[in-house]
């Protein structure tokens, strides 16, 4: 008899649990410190991970995190193999056209970096020199629109800053949380890269979580509790954490 | 006139599309592989146009980079595999001992961690510049590959030949130079064309390294306009024309190599 009560309220737990926490898979390509990145217990966080965790709280929803290498992250979501995308992406009106947006959830800016010892101050200083990005994000973008720079595509920025620090490559273009990560913070690069500039595109740039197109439920849920994250002032505590501004 | 056949001609049966001598019109391997690669190319970039299109015109110069890096390192891979393979059925115990190490060890390691290793580890000392890390990461990898074909190839010869050439008053080097190594590469060019093919796919591992080789300029043309599909249809379909001409190249070396045992 006891076995029944508890198989019964084990299944009204497990069922209640589904009921109200629908569980969203995020990918999310975890190299890109400190928004998301694998840390040494060889679990994902940084900022957007904690970030989308404590929307869901808000929202009712269990986050979880698959690793994704960017290149081809956008066809798996297309492909059904995860809901959404946690991963920096940038809100682009290319992007718009192949899947659907939440609401902004952080403001970034483009930064360029280079070796210390560089006077470069502007991108137009990198006239005839190579740049590094990494593929097919807002930075390579940006560095394919430069006039007379030549473009360096690379699978991850780090190993685009690791080329840039062997002096393969005159300079890196990534967003600035990262570019500061890596110039400023990391014990192996700083003191040897510094940021030269924050490159005006003239539009401003945000991060949003990317859902597949028409996918209203899920996105009506994040974008829940983005809001949430932003009104209780949860936001301001992980900026503070992270980014440390 | 034909005459009696004295010498066991060598099959080509390496290689799902080297056809042989024999194969007359379209109904080759070959044949039938490169006007269906070529016809559905033309096809997509002339009727369907649009994306086939752009991507034509984004692509071309990573296929010049693909070809590079193939030609380049095929024949430092051979020039190593010669090297290697004299040296591992040399008498002297110390080149003996260096060539096969050189084998063991890079065998032993996969190229992709080869390619990374050249690049990013050893950036650190030397500043390769990226399409000649990619050059010595493939030749290093290959040659190891070949020096074993060599060496199966010399070793394959009948000793009676090196004893006729040495009865004749040649020397060892004159031996292996005039009678051995002509007769081997006969016997070695199948498992080398073989080699060529799967070094000239190889190269698309180093689009890794930032090299803007055909596979990394398909990858940035489809991650930023998210048409994967159309993307890698083409870059499939450039590579597969581009192994069938070199498919064909080696089969005619074959014919030319063997010219004498088939009259």
């Amino acid at each position: 008899m006891r076995r029944i009560v508890v198989l019964a309220a084990l299944l009204i737990a497990l069922a209640s649990q589904s009921a109200w926490a629908k569980t969203i898979v995020f990918a999310s390509d975890a190299t890109w410190p400190p928004m998301e990145f694998v840390g040494p217990d060889k679990e994902m966080t940084g900022f957007a991970i904690d970030y989308m965790k404590a929307a869901g709280k808000e929202a009712g929803f269990t986050p979880e995190f698959k690793a994704v290498a960017w290149d081809g992250i956008f066809a798996g979501l297309a492909a059904n193999k995860y809901d959404a995308i946690c991963s920096s992406v940038s809100i682009t009106d290319e992007r718009k056209n192949a899947m659907d947006f939440s609401i902004p959830y952080f403001k970034v800016r483009q930064a360029l970096v280079v070796p210390v010892a560089s006077n470069a101050k502007t991108l137009a200083d990198m006239k005839g020199k190579t740049l590094g990005a990494q593929i097919s994000t807002t930075g390579h973008f940006a560095v394919k629109k430069a006039e007379g720079v030549k473009d360096k595509s690379y699978d991850e920025v780090g190993l685009a800053i690791e080329d840039l620090f062997n002096g393969r490559i005159d300079g890196v273009v990534c967003d600035d949380p990262v570019a500061a990560q890596y110039a400023l913070q990391n014990d192996k690069y700083k003191g040897k890269l510094k940021i030269a500039a924050i490159i005006e595109t003239g539009e401003d740039e945000f991060y949003g979580i990317a859902v597949k197109k028409g996918d209203k439920e899920t996105l009506a849920l994040i974008d829940k509790g983005i809001k949430a994250v932003k009104d209780k002032g949860i936001e301001k505590e992980l900026i503070k954490k992270w980014i440390g501004q | 006139m034909q005459t009696q056949q004295t010498v066991p001609v060598i099959e080509q049966h390496d290689g799902p599309a080297i056809p042989r001598k024999s194969d007359k019109g379209l109904v080759s391997a070959w044949w039938l592989s490169l006007v269906v690669s070529v016809g559905t190319l033309l096809y997509l970039v002339l009727v369907e146009k649009g994306a086939y299109l752009r991507l034509v015109k984004f692509i071309p110069d990573g296929v010049l980079v693909t070809f590079q890096v193939t030609i380049y390192s095929i024949v430092l891979a051979l020039f190593l595999g010669l090297l290697t393979g004299l040296g591992r059925v040399s008498r002297n115990r110390w080149i003996n001992l260096i060539a096969s190490t050189y084998v063991e060890i890079v065998r032993g390691i996969p190229l992709l961690v080869q390619l990374f290793y050249i690049y990013y580890a050893l950036g650190r000392f030397v500043r390769v510049p990226d399409i000649l890390a990619a050059v010595i990461a493939m030749a290093v990898c290959y040659g190891a590959y070949l020096g074993e074909i060599f060496r199966a190839g010399i070793l394959a010869i009948d000793k009676g030949q090196t004893e006729a050439a040495r009865s004749l008053g040649f020397n060892r080097a004159q031996t292996m130079r005039y009678v051995i190594l002509p007769q081997a590469m006969r016997i070695i060019l199948p498992p080398v064309g073989n080699e060529f093919i799967m070094l000239l796919k190889d190269t698309s591992l180093v689009s890794i390294l930032a090299v803007a080789d055909l596979l990394r300029r398909g990858r940035e043309f489809a991650s930023e306009t998210f048409l994967y599909f159309e993307t890698y249809t083409v870059v499939a379909l450039v590579y597969l024309i581009i192994t069938l001409l070199l498919s064909k190249l080696v089969s005619r070396l074959e014919e030319r190599l063997s010219y004498y045992v088939k009259r």
